[in-house]
């Protein structure tokens, strides 16, 4: 499926009107993705709590297509909940790069934005955009659950705006660091 | 019911312990003993899981009462190895604050439960920092494995006698034991701006 979805743009470009049928398959495969966002739910500390509480019946995850995985082969979506810390950060590499792409990330919390409360202390990795690159950033100490669904809601709008002409990624795979350059083709 | 527990298990420690004594701190009002020498801890646990039923080591843990330390313009050695025998790091100095009393000691710590009668008792015990080495209590308490690796990994006390005395909490490669009052941090890989 992936060769074939990498080879189309240049199959349909070769055709008269074949803009047409990219557009709408871009727009067929963006909805597909965008409703059904599997994160690898990774719980690391406080956070953790706010996000299990987004899963269960209250807030009810469900119904955007956010369904938890147990395994980085299954997942779509990295949520790191939680404050990372050193001894973590080899794993969470480890994981980013067995999850199959098109893989986006989440940092949920102010650990995981930037270290947070913990940003002198010795063991913690100050913002997982050290280590890989991050989709979407999601503030608060904890965040709400709402402020989650929001994040959700933006990594959606952001998926709606992949194509197949620029490969598997919603923007330019980076090492590390924020992949949104939101001007891109917003 | 044993009927030793509870004040008869501090009299009965109290006796067999040379020079153990009732500990000034106590912690919150549970009974505490304050051991003499790191000798005594062996035979103090093993009269506690032995005869007064306290078959379970809650926890292994210390404080560092070196307090705010002034390194002297001295950076980074202030992490010191107690398992390579190098030269000591050059003397840090306590910078004395109101209240408490503060001293280069590490006060260790061992928790005791007695999970059928519901009771716990505390047991204390000072050593100096540069030379803090007890016997572990492994061989007592399969629990403390764990407890000791990371008393060791943080504090930098030496278990003579552990079977794998090795880090548990902190990576690889992070330098020290850093709740020792002196621990310098070095930049490492992550640290990187
Ligand atoms: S951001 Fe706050 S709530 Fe979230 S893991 Fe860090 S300390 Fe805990």
């Amino acid at each position: 499926m992936g060769i074939i979805l990498d080879k189309f743009p240049l199959i349909a470009k070769a055709i008269p009107g074949g803009q047409v049928v990219l557009t709408s398959t871009d727009y067929i495969i963006d909805l597909g993705r965008k409703y059904s966002l599997w994160p690898l739910t990774f719980g690391l500390a406080c956070c953790a709590i706010e996000m299990m509480v987004a899963y269960a019946g209250r807030f009810d995850f469900d119904r955007f297509g956010v369904i938890p995985r147990p395994s980085p082969r299954q997942a779509d979506l990295l949520l790191i909940a939680g404050t990372v810390t050193k001894k973590m950060a080899a794993p969470i590499v480890d994981i980013y790069h067995q999850m199959p792409e098109p893989r986006f990330v989440m940092a949920m919390g102010s650990c995981a934005n930037c270290g947070g409360p913990f940003y002198d202390s010795y063991s913690v990795v100050k913002g997982i955009d050290r280590i890989i690159p991050v989709d979407v950033y999601i503030p608060g100490c904890p965040p709400r659950p709402e402020a989650l669904i929001y994040g959700v809601m933006e990594l959606q709008k952001k998926i709606m705006r992949m194509k197949l002409e620029r490969g598997g990624g919603a923007t330019v795979q980076a090492e590390k660091g924020s992949r949104d350059p939101a001007g891109e083709d917003a | 019911m044993n009927p030793l527990a509870g004040a008869d298990a501090v009299a009965r420690l109290l006796a067999a312990v040379p020079k153990a004594e009732i500990a000034s701190s106590p912690v919150k009002d549970y009974p505490t003993i304050r051991l003499a020498a790191p000798a005594d801890l062996l035979l103090a646990a093993r009269l506690l899981k032995g005869d007064l039923g306290f078959m379970y080591l809650e926890m292994v843990t210390a404080v560092d009462w070196l307090g705010p330390v002034n390194l002297g313009g001295f950076v980074c050695g202030g992490n010191s190895n107690p398992l390579s025998r190098k030269p000591a790091a050059p003397p840090v100095s306590p910078v004395p604050g109101p209240g408490v009393s503060y001293r280069p000691m590490l006060d260790l710590l061992w928790s005791f439960g007695n999970l059928g009668e519901n009771r716990k008792i505390f047991l204390r015990l000072e050593l100096p920092r540069d030379r803090a080495e007890v016997p572990s209590l492994t061989s007592l308490f399969a629990a403390a494995d764990w407890q000791e690796r990371e008393a060791f990994d943080l504090f930098g006390i030496r278990f003579t006698g552990h079977p794998n005395l090795i880090k548990i909490l902190t990576p690889d490669f992070l330098q020290g034991h850093p709740l020792r009052k002196d621990y310098v941090h070095a930049k490492d890989r992550y640290d990187e701006e």
